[in-house]
């Protein structure tokens, strides 16, 4: 461990201060914008401090973290989520009384272990970061006090403590097979002995189930719409990206080393995962009520589109994924960052009917939720449609042929119930809506990440062109 | 006394493992719910300690450390969300949670 070792861990350290920076501040003085603006900044600081790095010569650190390009520019996109996601909570928090301090320190911790599980090239660090980011998220899901908030903070508690121990057990096996645990040491003797043995293919089994747990894949999705429709709406935002974002980069560090797509059996495990999570996240979304429980069974779906890349192989499909989750990240904290500036702690906005004429009254957040649908959508100008045509152009150039039909399938399916919720929002009422005040912070938020929306479906370049220095020091 | 081969060790996490899984499938106090779980991590640790044993290594008995970290961490939260949870409901039984649906 040296001097360089640990300016790259810079990021790390910062946003781990800063947590504790707001513990020791609150000791003293407790106020409710101090906290806020404390976190915002920790993860400006930390953003910035990742941009600076970005493009230096990979560090590894002690065998437990890389810090390459691959990792810093997942740890940027989820510190810059986690900012939208803290601009948004600002607002959201403030309609209850309290200084939040715990609020604020958990989403760091949170983000810290994304952050870890972004760089991780070790079980035991794959381990700690993803433990860090889901003990937060425990208590942060149940935040609220409500009786539907605790019960989804139990069954969130349940099944990731659950996912957890499938997890471990599988790198056990692993481990017990390999004797190392280091993910390049392990891909090297895996592919130099030919370990296939029942015992290797059952752990890495199980590390895919522990991952799909946390993944929210079909068949392991089941907590989705509860955990989503029970935490607060900020919080939604959080689990269903930076949360499933570190756990998606670093299984598709992971098994790109490991070469999954090589192995036949895995290849249709994940192949049969894919095709299930589309179908049933589309299917479900169809009929629901609660905008919220929408939001989780289509982001269940996209999890299916984005194995779509995952496997195909090459460099095109690191790219892939990684523009398609940065489009998928706006898309959802935008579509959650309307709900939140229109909800109040106590009292949440999540029905359907709750939205009609949202256009009369609110012409500015209707319009940022249908920019926000359209590109859940996939329609051309948002940030969705380059998404879309990456993950097709991924499969097309694998020959994916099972997994592009179906990709094209549901993004036709989940055009129904997308346009369903734009009609609502435009629909003429006859009694307007009480005009409510918004929140500045979230307002901002949301016009920023419209803005990114439009930028990144109009011209995309300055973004692939980052994210093909990232793939390449991965392929 | 021969020593106990590490194929072994694996075996009996294997079925204790099991054990915790069923577990959590088919009790239905949270209580119970929860020492299952820690039952399935417990499991994951041995089978750590019996493969670092296997090869000779200390990294096996490091991760157990962690584990134990992490599930002392873990129950702490569960505790006390299963308290709130019988504040509110004034049971323990994992089918009451069913306030949200569809």
């Amino acid at each position: 461990m040296n001097a360089s070792d640990l300016i790259d861990l810079f990021p790390l350290i910062i946003i781990a201060s800063f947590a504790i920076i707001i513990m020791i501040v609150n000791i003293f003085y407790r106020k409710h914008e101090v906290n806020a603006v404390l976190a915002i900044s920790g993860l400006l600081l930390a953003f910035m401090t990742t941009a600076g790095l970005f493009g230096s010569v990979p560090g590894r650190t002690a065998n437990l973290l890389t810090i390459d390009s691959y990792a810093l520019f997942f740890m940027g996109l989820f510190f810059a989520a986690t900012l939208a996601i803290t601009a948004l909570s600002y607002g959201y928090n403030k309609t209850h009384e309290g200084s939040h301090e715990a609020f604020y320190i958990l989403l760091l911790i949170a983000v810290l272990g994304s952050a870890v599980l972004a760089a991780s090239s070790h079980f035991v660090s794959f381990f700690l970061g993803l433990e860090m980011l889901s003990i937060s998220l425990y208590a942060l899901i149940a935040y609220r006090r409500g009786e539907r908030s605790n019960e989804a903070g139990i069954k969130y508690l349940v099944l990731a403590g659950l996912s957890s121990s499938f997890l471990l057990f599988g790198m056990a096996l692993v481990y017990a097979q390999t004797g190392t645990m280091e993910f390049s040491e392990i891909a090297s003797v895996s592919s130099a002995s030919q370990v296939r043995s029942l015992a290797m293919s059952s752990g890495v089994l199980l590390i895919i189930v522990g991952a799909g747990f946390k993944l929210a894949l079909v068949p392991f999705h089941m907590w989705t719409p509860d955990v989503y429709e029970g935490s607060p709406a900020p919080i939604s935002a959080f689990v269903a990206t930076v949360s499933k974002g570190a756990v998606f980069a670093l299984i598709l560090r992971f098994f790109t080393l490991i070469d999954i797509q090589a192995d036949g059996r895995f290849f249709l495990v994940f192949t049969i995962i894919a095709v299930a999570s589309m179908f049933t996240g589309n299917l479900l979304a169809l009929y629901q009520n609660n905008i919220k429980r929408v939001l989780a069974y289509s982001s269940i779906a996209h999890l299916g589109y984005l194995l779509v890349a995952f496997l195909s192989n090459g460099a095109l499909a690191i790219t892939a994924v990684s523009f398609y989750l940065t489009a998928y990240f706006i898309t959802i904290i935008g579509a959650f960052g309307v709900i939140t500036v229109l909800s109040r702690a106590d009292e949440e906005r999540e029905f359907l009917d709750q939205y009609r004429g949202l256009a009369q009254t609110h012409p500015l957040l209707s319009g940022v939720f249908t920019a926000m649908l359209l590109s859940f959508a996939g329609i051309p100008l948002t940030a969705g449609f380059i998404g879309k045509f990456y993950l097709v152009s991924a499969g097309v150039n694998s020959a994916l042929w099972l997994l592009i039909f179906s990709l094209v399938v549901n993004s036709a399916i989940s055009i129904f119930y997308y346009l369903r919720i734009i009609a609502a929002l435009y629909e003429a009422v006859p009694e307007k809506m009480i005009e409510i005040p918004l929140p500045l912070a979230g307002t901002i938020a949301i016009s920023a990440l419209m803005l990114m929306l439009m930028c990144l479906g109009i011209y995309p370049s300055q973004l692939i062109r980052l994210i093909q220095i990232t793939a390449a020091t991965l392929g | 006394m021969g020593t106990i081969p590490a194929e072994h060790a694996l075996m009996l996490a294997a079925l204790l493992f099991v054990l915790g899984a069923v577990g959590v499938l088919v009790r239905r106090d949270i209580i119970f719910i929860l020492m299952s779980i820690e039952i399935m991590l417990n499991a994951a640790g041995l089978a750590f300690i019996a493969s670092g044993y296997k090869w000779g290594q200390a990294d096996g008995q490091v991760m157990f450390m962690f584990i134990l970290t992490m599930a002392g961490a873990e129950v702490a939260v569960g505790l006390a969300l299963a308290l709130q949870f019988y504040r509110k409901q004034k049971t323990l039984d994992a089918d009451s949670a069913n306030k949200m649906r569809g």
